[in-house]
């Protein structure tokens, strides 16, 4: 293996994500989302089920006026449902799934921080698409001792169904 | 005046360098096009007047200023396609409003013509900005310019050779009269101008200040959600405790001025129809001519308003039904002749506010709906049993059926190819509905009911499980408590209620939505009867918790596919009640036998 070509291509996908992230928890694993996309993080509240939407729509909810949906991101890539403690709660983010931007909100086990990531600190993640094929792992940002993983939450939101994550 | 022989006009250079300025100062760039639009739309308005009444000279001082306007704006952003293409025409008109050319047939279409390709040329101008390229316009403009420099040769010969003519005739006193008379026309014009600036639309008119809709959008937005905020404290619990009067007073204070501000702003969303009526004016004159049938059009109401987001969405289903009307409903001049009717026909539009609503009408004095055909038809087709006994006006509504035409042949009258159950669809979306009235031989109106505004919808809130859901008012017709001998059964499973004569398909939503905690026992809870186009459905809900105004806010695309579900309202207590489409829940009754016990 061409240590050099890889480590070029790392690079090359990495340069894209560099940048703040914040990091949340999803059972034991740690996961991230550009900080620019994040509005805000609410605590899990009142959500009024929408009937004949899948498992991982979960409803919407009524945010100072605005009706924005909620996905249960567990759900959405395959993991069993957990009770709820004082750390669960809801990302509220900016999506673009067709055409315009809008909000949404994500249930997460827990909220951790803020970390800026450099470019070389993110490797390629390999193919989790899965069934689907789509690619929404942005790579895999090794800071802090630990490995977060970068989500591209349109991708995430934007396909029906849930997304199957192997587990390495 | 041009003599001998002229080089062909090259087309005009198109190149992006053009779009420098405009791409550089972004504030100007939007102010050009919105009034540049602005002032196609009057020369358009004006050219139709003038068609009318030919030779009035005010109106064609009228058609010289914004052309003059549109050119010299272009010219400031360095458009040169545009300021280019204007001047052409603005020549043409400069010569027109001197008395120096008359404006015919020929120069009123090329006029016409001229302003459709500068529509969309300042339309494209944002897309070129972006990058994308604008429409090829290339050759239509190439026309347009050639025909414009024929009219002024020609115009400019049959000048000189009248000229010729009176002087080759004797009396010099003739000729005299003449140049008296062109100069009495020359120097009319500037006053006309000047008593155009006194005239009717100039006395009296509203100061009006531009804004954004984006802006106005937002405001309107953050009203909604103070009405909101006051509601929700208004009912807080530890208020209510508090019992304090003075406490009261105020919070109703707080209730009447927010209601006020919510309905000025409600109202600041309203346009009024005009511009849509004008644009079916110049649509009905294209359509008559290239059809022969000659059609005037005759508007009252155009001052009425509605919210700006419905005229939007109204343009295309009147268009349709103006194209309609023409095509099938106008008869030829010789059908019209033998049934003594007068040569030219006649459209109305109307529009009026109606029992909170508000109305607008298309109606003709062509051939009428042919009742028998369109059941003859209907049979024909299996739309319906040939034994159905329908009423006159249920026969009209079949028209509106995806496929169903009566029509012999089919004519080329649009590029959208939109059929009538479109248009009843694009109404139905609007919350509004198509009523018909039509007289075999006299004629048909077309009476569009549509809400004031899309935003605001009056609703009964029901409860089910621990959900809450909202149905618009307008399509309940009776609540009830359903009495065990009034459930009717197949195999064992309640599919219907008796209400009186009528036998009404029994919807229970706690079981069509999946809502655990839903009474299970029909008899247990309220029975509501709503009606989508006269078909009844008796939704099963727990129970009724009042009407009230609500604000209705979009799920959003996620949501777009839920069969049953309009959007969502936030209810007093800030929670969310899912608002129901009284005619997709009829859809949902055939899925599946009900799984609730009576």
């Amino acid at each position: 293996m061409d240590t050099t070509a890889v480590a070029a291509s790392r690079r090359a996908s990495g340069a894209a994500h560099g940048g703040k992230y914040l990091t949340f928890m999803l059972g034991r694993e740690e996961y991230g989302l550009p900080v620019l996309k994040v509005r805000e993080i609410i605590k899990v509240m009142d959500i009024t089920h929408v009937p004949q939407v899948p498992a991982h729509v979960l409803g919407v909810i009524n945010l100072r006026g605005k009706v924005i949906p909620v996905i249960d991101l567990r759900r959405k890539f395959g993991f069993d449902d957990q009770a709820h403690t004082e750390r669960t709660c809801i990302i509220v983010a900016e999506v673009t799934l067709t055409a315009t931007a809008l909000m949404m909100g994500v249930v997460v086990d827990a909220v951790s921080e803020v970390v800026t990531v450099a470019p070389s600190e993110i490797d390629d993640a390999p193919h989790f698409g899965g069934q689907n094929g789509i690619d929404y792992i942005l790579g895999l940002a090794k800071v802090k001792g630990g490995v977060k993983i970068l989500l591209d939450l349109d991708r995430v939101l934007g396909s029906d169904g849930t997304l199957a994550i192997h587990k390495v | 005046m041009k003599t001998g022989r002229r080089q062909a006009p090259k087309p005009p250079p198109v190149v992006d360098d053009e779009l420098a300025t405009f791409v550089a100062d972004p504030e100007l760039a939007t102010a050009f096009v919105a009034d540049g639009l602005d002032h196609l739309g009057t020369i358009e308005q004006t050219i139709l007047k003038l068609e009318a009444s030919p030779g009035d000279l005010a109106l064609v001082n009228d058609l010289f200023r914004p052309f003059h306007t549109v050119k010299g704006n272009a010219g400031v952003l360095g458009l040169l396609s545009i300021e280019g293409f204007a001047h052409r025409l603005e020549t043409l008109l400069d010569l027109a409003r001197s008395g120096a050319h008359r404006l015919g047939a020929s120069e009123i279409e090329l006029v016409l013509e001229a302003v459709d390709l500068l529509q969309i040329m300042v339309q494209d101008l944002p897309a070129r900005a972006a990058g994308r390229p604008g429409t090829d316009l290339g050759a239509r403009r190439q026309a347009v310019i050639e025909a414009v420099d024929r009219l002024m040769t020609a115009g400019a010969a049959a000048e000189s050779a009248s000229a010729e003519a009176t002087a080759g005739q004797a009396a010099s006193a003739h000729a005299a009269a003449g140049q008296a008379a062109a100069a009495e026309a020359t120097s009319a014009s500037p006053q006309a101008t000047a008593l155009q600036l006194t005239g009717d639309s100039w006395v009296g008119e509203p100061t009006t200040v531009k804004v954004s809709t984006q802006k106005l959008d937002v405001l309107v937005d953050m009203v909604g959600e103070l009405v909101i905020a006051q509601a929700i404290l208004a009912e807080d619990p530890a208020l209510v405790r508090v019992g304090d009067e003075r406490v009261s007073r105020q919070l109703a204070q707080v209730r009447r001025i927010t209601g006020d501000i919510q309905r000025d702003a409600m109202s600041m969303r309203m346009v009024p129809i005009r511009p849509t009526f004008q644009k079916m004016i110049r649509l009905v004159r294209d359509l008559a001519k290239k059809f022969d049938k000659p059609t005037q059009v005759v508007v009252a109401g155009d001052d009425t308003e509605l919210d700006r987001k419905l005229v939007e969405q109204l343009t295309d289903p009147l268009m349709h039904m103006v194209r309609n009307t023409i095509d099938h409903g106008v008869e030829s001049a010789a059908v019209r002749a033998a049934a003594g009717k007068p040569a030219t026909a006649e459209i109305r539009l109307n529009a009026f506010h109606r029992g909170g609503g508000v109305v607008v009408e298309i109606s003709d004095d062509g051939a009428g709906l042919d009742t028998e055909r369109i059941h003859a038809r209907a049979v024909a087709q299996g739309v319906i049993a040939s034994g159905a006994a329908l009423t006159p006006a249920e026969i009209h509504q079949l028209i509106f059926r995806p496929g169903f035409s009566t029509a012999e042949h089919v004519t080329e009258v649009s590029g959208r190819g939109v059929g009538m159950d479109v248009v009843r669809r694009n109404i139905e979306a609007l919350r509004g509905r198509i009523d018909i009235n039509t007289e075999r031989g006299r004629g048909t109106t077309f009476s569009l009911r549509l809400p004031l505004t899309l935003a605001i919808v009056d609703g009964l809130v029901l409860g089910v499980g621990g959900d809450r859901f909202v149905i618009p008012t307008p399509a309940v017709q009776e609540s009830l408590k359903p009495r065990p001998e009034q459930v009717h059964t197949t195999h064992g499973r309640p599919c219907m209620v008796q209400v009186r004569e009528r036998l009404i398909p029994l919807l229970h939503l706690g079981d069509a939505f999946g809502i655990r905690g839903a009474r299970p026992h029909i008899c247990d809870g309220t029975v509501v009867i709503a009606e989508d186009n006269g078909r009844p459905v008796a939704l099963v809900v727990d129970e009724l918790l009042g009407k009230r105004e609500v604000v209705i806010r979009s799920l959003g695309e996620m949501f777009r596919g839920v069969a049953g579900i309009a959007g969502g309202a936030i209810l007093g207590d800030g929670r969310i009640g899912l608002i129901l489409d009284t005619g997709a829940l009829l859809s949902l009754v055939s899925a599946a036998p009900l799984r609730v016990a009576v």
